[in-house]
Order: C-alpha cells, then sequence, then structure tokens
C-alpha cells in the first residue's frame, strides 16, 4: 500500500499535511464533507506537532481491511509525551488550550483512534476513517 | 463582576491596590495574582482595599492563605483602607489580632447602608 | 436514511425557491428539528444543501458550488464543538445526579437531633443556598447539658462538606472537660489546622447550656457574635468572645465567657447568611434582625426561628444568596 509523509517543523508544514490527506481523501473516494474531516483532523494532529513537539511527522496512508477502503493517518513525534491521556481525551479540555487539546475532536472526526505515548518518549496517533 | 489588581514595586514593599467586589467569582483573580509573590523570602507585602466595597468569606479566605504563605517564608502583610463593614469582617474572625490592619480615613464614606 | 432526509429537504427548498413564502420558511424550521433529532452534523446540513441545489439549478456558476465546499470546511470545527457541547451534557447529567447522592450522604452522615434537656426550647434553622450547605449545626446531648456549635465553612460545595464529616467526627469526641466550649474549639482547631488546605477555613460559634446552674457558656473561632435576649430588660447584648477562625493558626486560644439564663430568655445564633443578608436597598441592619426577633419573642424557640427565616428570604424574594442558619436556645 502507498504511503507518504511529510515533516512537520513549521507552520507551512500543516498545510502540506492537510494537502496530502485532502488529496488522498478525495483518491481514496471520500465525498466533500469526509475529506474536510480528514483534513481537519490532520491539521489539528500536525498542529498539536508543532505547538508542542517542536517537531514530527504525518504520515498518511491508504488501507483496506475485509473489502473495506480506507484512510489512515499516522501522527508521530519524540516531543515530550502526554503525561495522562485520560484527561486529553475527556470532553472540554480542549478549551483548556495545551498539549493534546482537541484530540476527542479528531477522534470524532475520524472512524478509529489510538495514542500511544509515554513521558519523554514522545507521542504516536494513529487515525483511521473508513468509506461508508 | 469586575475586579483589578494592580502591583506596584515601591522599594522592597510589594503594594497591591485592589479595586472592585470580592466574591465567589472574582476571588480567583486576586488569588492568582497574589500568588505569585508569595513565596518570595521576606518579602513585605501592603494590600490596598479603599476601593473594595464588598468582600465575602471566599475572599477572606484568599487573604488567609496568602498571610500563611507569606509569614512562612518570614514575611509581613500589611491590609489598608478597610470600610467599617470589612473591617467588622476581620475584627469578627480574630483575623485582625495576627494580620497587620488599617481602617479606611474617611470610614463613614463606605457606601453601606 | 441521509439519502431520505436529502429528498425531503430538497423538496423543502424547491417550494421555497418557487414561493418565496412564510409557510415555507416555516415547514423549513420544521425540518430542522430533524436534523438536530438524527444529530446531522452542521457541515452535513450544507452538503445536503448543496446536492439539493445541484440538483435543482445545474445551471449555477462554480463559484456558488466552490463557496459551498468553503462552507463545509467552515463547519467542521462547529460539528465537532456541538457534539462535545453535547457530550458535556450528558456528562453534567451523571455528575447531578452524583451531587444527589451526596446530597443524600451528607443529610445523613451530618444528621443531629435538637437537644432534649430540662428546662430549654430549642429551634433552628439551616438552609443551603446551593445543593449542599456549607453550614453546619451539630447538638450534643449529655445528662444536663446541651452543647451546640453553630459552623461556616469557608467556600460551598463538595469541598465544605467533606472538611463538615471531619468536624463532626472531631466534635463526637469531645467528653467531659473537653466539651467545655473553649477546649472544645482548640481541639476541633488543631483538627483543622492539620487537615485542611490554606484558604480554607471554618468560622464556629460553640455553645453550651447547663441545665443544673441555667448558665450559657460559649466561645467563637471567629464567628458572628451570638446574641443574648434578656426578657427582663427587652433588649439584646451581643455574645462576642475572642479567638481566631479554625484552621489559621494551631496553638489559638479561644476565650470562654458564660451568661446565666433567665426564664423567657433567649439566645440567637447565627451564621453571616443571616445578618449578610443582601437585598436589592443593601445590607440588612441588625437591628431589622432583632425587631423580627422582638415581634416573636414569646414564641416557642422553633417558631422564633421560621420567623426570621421566613422574613429575611422575602426580603431576598425567596432566593438566598449564602447559606442560612439560624438557632436559638429559649430557657422556658
Amino acid at each position: 500500500m502507498k504511503r507518504s509523509s511529510v515533516e512537520i517543523i513549521t507552520e507551512w508544514d500543516i498545510v502540506a499535511a492537510r494537502q496530502l490527506g485532502r488529496n488522498e481523501a478525495k483518491k481514496a473516494g471520500f465525498g466533500t464533507v469526509d475529506q474536510a474531516r480528514i483534513t481537519t483532523a490532520i491539521s489539528e494532529l500536525a498542529r498539536n506537532i508543532y505547538l508542542y513537539a517542536g517537531k514530527g511527522r504525518i504520515e498518511i496512508e491508504r488501507v483496506t481491511d475485509g473489502g473495506k477502503d480506507g484512510i489512515k493517518v499516522v501522527a508521530s513525534d519524540e516531543g515530550p509525551g502526554i503525561p495522562d491521556l485520560r484527561k486529553v481525551m475527556e470532553d472540554g479540555f480542549s478549551t483548556s488550550g495545551g498539549l493534546g487539546a482537541g484530540m476527542p475532536g479528531v477522534k470524532r472526526l475520524m472512524d478509529e483512534f489510538k495514542v500511544i505515548s509515554e513521558p519523554n518518549n514522545g507521542t504516536t496517533i494513529t487515525a483511521t476513517k473508513w468509506l461508508h | 463582576m469586575n475586579l483589578q489588581v494592580n502591583i506596584l514595586e515601591d522599594n522592597s514593599v510589594q503594594y497591591f491596590k485592589v479595586v472592585g467586589e470580592i466574591d465567589a467569582f472574582t476571588a480567583p483573580v486576586l488569588k492568582e495574582r497574589l500568588a505569585t509573590v508569595q513565596s518570595v523570602q521576606g518579602l513585605k507585602a501592603q494590600l490596598d482595599l479603599s476601593e473594595v466595597d464588598y468582600m465575602d468569606s471566599t475572599g477572606l479566605g484568599v487573604f488567609v492563605g496568602f498571610y500563611k504563605a507569606v509569614t512562612a517564608n518570614g514575611g509581613h502583610v500589611k491590609i489598608t483602607g478597610l470600610n467599617r463593614r470589612l473591617n467588622r469582617l476581620f475584627e469578627i474572625t480574630g483575623l485582625d489580632e495576627i494580620i497587620d490592619i488599617e481602617m479606611r480615613e474617611s470610614e463613614d464614606n463606605d457606601g453601606t447602608i | 436514511m441521509p439519502q431520505v432526509v436529502g429528498k425531503q429537504y430538497k423538496e423543502i427548498l424547491k417550494k421555497y425557491l418557487e414561493s418565496h413564502s412564510e409557510e415555507d420558511l416555516y415547514v423549513g424550521q420544521q425540518f430542522s428539528r430533524r436534523f438536530i433529532e438524527k444529530e446531522i452534523a452542521p457541515e452535513d446540513v450544507i452538503s445536503i444543501h448543496k446536492t439539493a441545489l445541484l440538483e435543482l439549478h445545474p445551471e449555477l456558476q462554480d463559484e456558488v458550488w466552490d463557496s459551498l465546499d468553503f462552507l463545509i470546511e467552515m463547519m467542521i470545527h462547529y460539528g465537532f464543538t456541538l457534539r462535545e457541547r453535547q457530550s458535556l451534557i450528558r456528562k453534567q447529567e451523571i455528575i447531578q445526579m452524583e451531587m444527589n447522592v451526596a446530597t443524600k450522604v451528607q443529610n445523613t452522615l451530618l444528621k443531629t437531633e435538637s437537644p432534649i434537656v430540662e428546662g430549654l426550647d430549642v429551634g433552628w434553622i439551616s438552609e443551603p443556598a446551593r445543593q449542599m450547605n456549607g453550614d453546619y449545626v451539630h447538638f450534643i446531648n449529655r445528662e444536663h447539658e446541651s452543647s451546640v456549635a453553630v459552623a461556616d465553612v469557608m467556600g460551598k460545595g463538595i469541598p465544605a462538606a467533606l472538611c463538615m464529616s471531619m468536624i463532626k467526627f472531631g466534635m463526637d469526641g469531645l467528653v467531659g472537660e473537653n466539651s467545655n466550649p473553649g477546649k472544645a474549639l482548640s481541639t476541633i482547631n488543631r483538627i483543622v489546622e492539620k487537615s485542611v488546605d490554606d484558604s480554607m477555613f471554618i468560622s464556629m460559634f460553640y455553645g453550651k447550656y447547663n441545665s443544673e446552674n441555667k448558665m450559657f457558656s460559649y466561645a467563637s473561632a471567629g464567628h458572628e457574635p451570638a446574641w443574648h435576649f434578656s426578657n427582663e430588660t427587652g433588649t439584646f447584648l451581643e455574645l462576642d468572645a475572642k479567638g481566631l477562625l479554625l484552621g489559621v493558626k494551631v496553638d489559638s486560644v479561644y476565650e470562654e465567657r458564660s451568661v446565666y439564663m433567665q426564664e423567657g430568655d433567649f439566645i440567637v445564633m447565627m451564621t453571616d447568611g443571616v445578618t449578610e443578608t443582601r437585598t436589592e436597598e443593601g445590607f440588612i441592619e441588625m437591628k431589622e434582625i432583632q425587631n423580627l426577633l422582638l415581634e416573636v419573642k414569646e414564641k416557642s424557640a422553633s417558631q422564633i426561628a421560621e420567623h426570621v427565616y421566613n422574613n429575611l428570604t422575602e426580603a431576598q424574594n425567596h432566593r438566598l444568596s449564602d447559606d442560612f442558619t439560624i438557632v436559638i436556645f429559649k430557657k422556658k
């Protein structure tokens, strides 16, 4: 399966990651609304990397699972990590800003969502959306 | 309700001018501002409440917390410009015995009925 | 299902574009409820709109379609903020349910029995302004003695309630000489000082009536002075005793005083929810409260407490701004 990625170092890289995500989502056959959702999710993930980890990477991959087609986004960084994952995934936390803000929103925009994070060992977030 | 806290450093004295009403909604603002200096060793703090006409027990809580933190670090707290009602609050609670307080000069002009 | 909604939406839109009538707008408004019921996100609504318009008016310029795509993009955040809000509302409902349970637990845990001691009539009211009460009344009965603690825990709600349980257990352990007001307050002060947060404190009035010598002894930890109504002179005397709030200094000393109670005399113990009653015209004057008490001085202790409560809540348009507690000890 095809896999492409964008390094996130400056704010412009967020735009590049969005563009890549939108193109891939379109190719995979997602409609306008889902394209926008996937792009917004990528945007949020890339922004978190840019703001809190300094640098990292967004990878986008077309995936299939038992006849289902979809798109998988992996956001990884070697930043400070998220100390309290449960808190970050709580609604209302996004309003407080800070590390991991907007995670519940990203989760809702996508179909599957997984976070692996250890203090001082970076964070890897995997989010997948399936074509319905 | 609004609360303004202005900080002025005059020689070694940290001077706070508080303007507004201190209640459950505004007390956190005051608490936050005071927290920025309370761990300074040997702090001399003066709080001017001459433009505070109302304060409830939440506000008193902030001053007690501040007093405890400052004295623990060898500092001193003085509260000035109290109106009659606020002064009574400090007296009733016995806080006037441990915190240096001063009443407003024109204590009749305190907006209470 | 979205296809069905989309089809219906198209029909309504079509009708409106032809008629421009208020009636069709009304139908549209009703229809929008279905969007919300079916939890259709704002971005989907615009997408439905775009699809319908594309079928009705394919001849429109590209700018229209592009701008609708732009609008979809704009709405994504609204959509997830809306969903976050819905989930917060559900969460709040759960918290509310837990609060109800906590209130019940508090009421059971802090339940106190009015004292029955010879020659003393006791009446009291303690009403919270919010769900959980930050004021606390606790009675202790020992043979010919009746003690009462009237406390106001700074801060409201759950932290205050937890603090009260602590006081209660501290008080229940007081026996013999340790149950004298001054000593009792020093003991409770030590418990509180060790356990609470720096900016949290409690004011407490502690009174004890002895039916053998008919003396009322009292001490105060930074609490509102109580009043002693003398039936003989028809006047009120402030019962003030020196003492610092609980939880501020570990070695606080509490002055203890006492008064002799004659027939028809009564003691009024209150929290600042009573004395700091704030009406539209400003703070209520002590004199006004005393006048209320005078109006019913011949009545029972419960009736006196109720009279003050009813009048002061009425003055605040039946909305309490602070927890309200009044306790009356009346000498029969």
